[in-house]
């Protein structure tokens, strides 16, 4: 699954509107939009609700086998043209100096950055740097419930010396959308990571039917757990391998006859 | 593929810094306060991390010299192992650097003088016996010389260095750099080999087992020493087999009587690293295979690495003079 977490509407329309996101009418803390393994949720402006939408989603849906998170909104910068897209490489949170390092992806159509965090909005811009409000929150949070890999931030200059235009809703709505194309091909280099880990996980229909074939301690679980990840890793269907443990009439004997069906699968390497 | 390039503000402008940033100037480049802010924090996946790893350019400021692990080495009384580089390019599934760190990331220390000062304290502590110092512990020793130019500067110090030994262990096929240099009988590079089969499924990126055969043959023929590390020996059902080709392979190209040593020991990791490793590839035959904890130690039932062992052993002494075999020993 693949989370976007926007400060305002207008930052995160062009998402919705590209992936056509519905509208949930059962959630009340944030506006969240739902489509096919997305969401895009609107936690409103601060580093503070950035991280607190991120903790209440995660928490929602921390039944799912992995997340992965992008941060998009707007920054202003010292030097960069209104509507230069880029993806952050260093987040650094003006209040604790606190620093952290989404990893770039490979192959990123989109230039990296430094962004600086701050708790007021400003307009003394440094050349070296994006300002927004939110990121140093995001990552914070994010980081609790993923790896850094599979956390990112896109921001969209909205603000610089010459010109400020994150205050119109409109067009800060018109300079993400100007660079859609480029933000959804970043989010599908996400989308294919986090399949990559998410595809390792345990079924958890299968595992419920599995455990409870018998009584399993939590150390009998830990070692269940390990074999039954191999063995549905390895092209094994479910069906086929809970068939052979039918006639097992105890936890050590399902262990014992997973044990087995392990070493043979393994002995070719 | 590199992902990007991180490198410590503070270094930034030292020579060897600026000739790697040259050589990686394609690439995105972050700047950082200490290489331990991007390589340690929790948050971070090794397994995604290894596709993409990033090349962090640092100092090294403790530690440069550390005392090897017992029953590392070849038998010397006297064995310490320092580190230039921390991670390798290689992607071994055995290897226990995939549970040491939490980051895939290659670090790469530019300050080799402070490295090459400890070295020389640590020789002179010996007098005249024989320190052995080696350095692919925590990383592949020439892999990555094309880019760290490590042997431009170790080789020479320890050569100036009269009761210093030094062993580079690695997998790679970079010698030129070595070719170009004065040889010297206590520089050993050990090649590490696995059999045909666990090199093709285990050893992702290393290159092929001929190249590296050629690579070593071409450094005896300039009078380099040399040796060889079947380290680890990893069972599957035909491992006899793969393990007598691999000899073939070698020993038609390489003579055995120029070999400095030879070591072999079974697949072993620490229960801690191996059970980071098998949670991190799941789907990993080598983990599923039959394994027992001895003393901390995950390793092949005894019997069973007995076989092995005692096999691997009989077909090397077929080819090897016994004096140049230095077996692993790690069991308690």
């Amino acid at each position: 699954m693949l989370i976007w977490v926007s400060a305002l509407h207008c930052e995160a329309k062009p998402v919705i509107d590209y992936y056509r996101l519905k509208k949930s009418h059962d959630d009340n803390a944030f506006d969240l939009y739902r489509g096919d393994d997305m969401l895009c949720i609107i936690s409103g402006v601060g580093k503070i609700a950035s991280a607190a939408a991120c903790a209440w989603l995660a928490a929602r849906y921390d039944h799912e086998a992995s997340i992965a998170w992008m941060n998009l909104g707007v920054a202003g910068s010292g030097q960069h043209e209104i509507g230069a897209a880029f993806s952050l490489n260093q987040v650094i949170d003006a209040d604790s100096g606190q620093r952290y390092y989404p990893v770039p992806c490979a192959g990123s159509l989109l230039p990296g950055s430094a962004c600086l965090t701050l708790s007021q909005s400003s307009e003394d811009y440094r050349e070296d740097t994006l300002y927004d409000m939110e990121a140093s929150g995001f990552i914070y949070s994010a980081l609790r419930f993923s790896s850094a890999e599979l956390t990112q931030c896109i921001k969209i200059v909205s603000d610089n010396r010459a010109h400020q235009t994150g205050k119109n809703r409109q067009r800060v709505s018109d300079l993400i959308h100007q660079n859609i194309d480029t933000i959804g091909q970043q989010a599908n280099a996400l989308i294919a990571l986090n399949k990559q880990i998410a595809g390792l996980a345990v079924n958890p229909e299968s595992w419920q039917q599995l455990i409870a074939l018998a009584h399993f301690s939590q150390t009998q679980k830990n070692r269940l757990r390990v074999l039954w990840r191999y063995l549905m890793n390895r092209d094994n269907s479910a069906e086929t391998v809970l068939q052979k443990l039918r006639g097992c009439s105890s936890a050590a004997t399902i262990i014992s006859t997973l044990e087995l069906l392990s070493y043979q699968d393994s002995e070719g390497l | 593929m590199v992902s990007c390039v991180y490198i410590e503000t503070e270094i930034r402008d030292h020579p060897r810094a600026r000739k790697l940033l040259e050589r990686l100037c394609n690439l995105p480049l972050v700047e950082i306060e200490h290489y331990g802010e991007v390589f340690n924090p929790r948050a971070q996946n090794f397994r995604l991390q290894k596709k993409n790893p990033a090349i962090i350019i640092a100092r090294k400021n403790d530690g440069h010299v550390l005392a090897a692990p017992e029953g590392y080495g070849l038998g010397g009384s006297h064995n310490y192992y320092f580190s230039h580089m921390l991670n390798c390019i290689y992607d071994c599934r055995y290897c226990f650097l995939q549970g040491m760190y939490q980051s895939a990331n290659q670090i790469l220390f530019i300050n080799y003088e402070d490295f090459g000062e400890r070295i020389v304290q640590v020789a002179a502590k010996h007098r005249s016996e024989a320190v052995w110092f080696y350095s692919g512990y925590d990383c592949d020793s020439l892999a990555n010389e094309p880019m760290t130019e490590f042997t431009d500067y170790f080789i020479p110090l320890v050569a100036s260095i009269d009761n210093a030994w030094m062993e580079l262990r690695t997998k790679s096929t970079q010698v030129r750099s070595m070719l170009k240099l004065q040889p010297c009988e206590r520089i050993v590079t050990a090649f590490s080999f696995t059999d045909p089969v666990s090199h093709a499924k285990l050893e992702h990126g290393v290159p092929s087992i001929a190249k590296r055969v050629d690579a070593m043959r071409r450094l005896i023929d300039a009078g380099w020493s040399v040796g060889l590390r079947f380290d680890p020996v990893v069972y599957h059902q035909d491992y006899q087999a793969a393990f007598v080709n691999l000899l073939d392979e070698i020993f038609t190209t390489v003579d055995p009587q120029k070999l400095h040593s030879v070591s072999l020991g079974g697949f072993r990791l620490t229960r801690d690293h191996f059970r980071k490793v098998a949670r991190l590839y799941p789907e990993e035959p080598l983990f599923a295979q039959k394994m027992d904890l001895d003393n901390g130690i995950i390793s092949y039932p005894l019997e069973r690495e007995r076989e092995m062992i005692e096999y691997c052993e009989a077909q090397l002494m077929k080819h090897i003079p016994h004096q140049s075999y230095h077996p692993c020993q790690w069991h308690g």
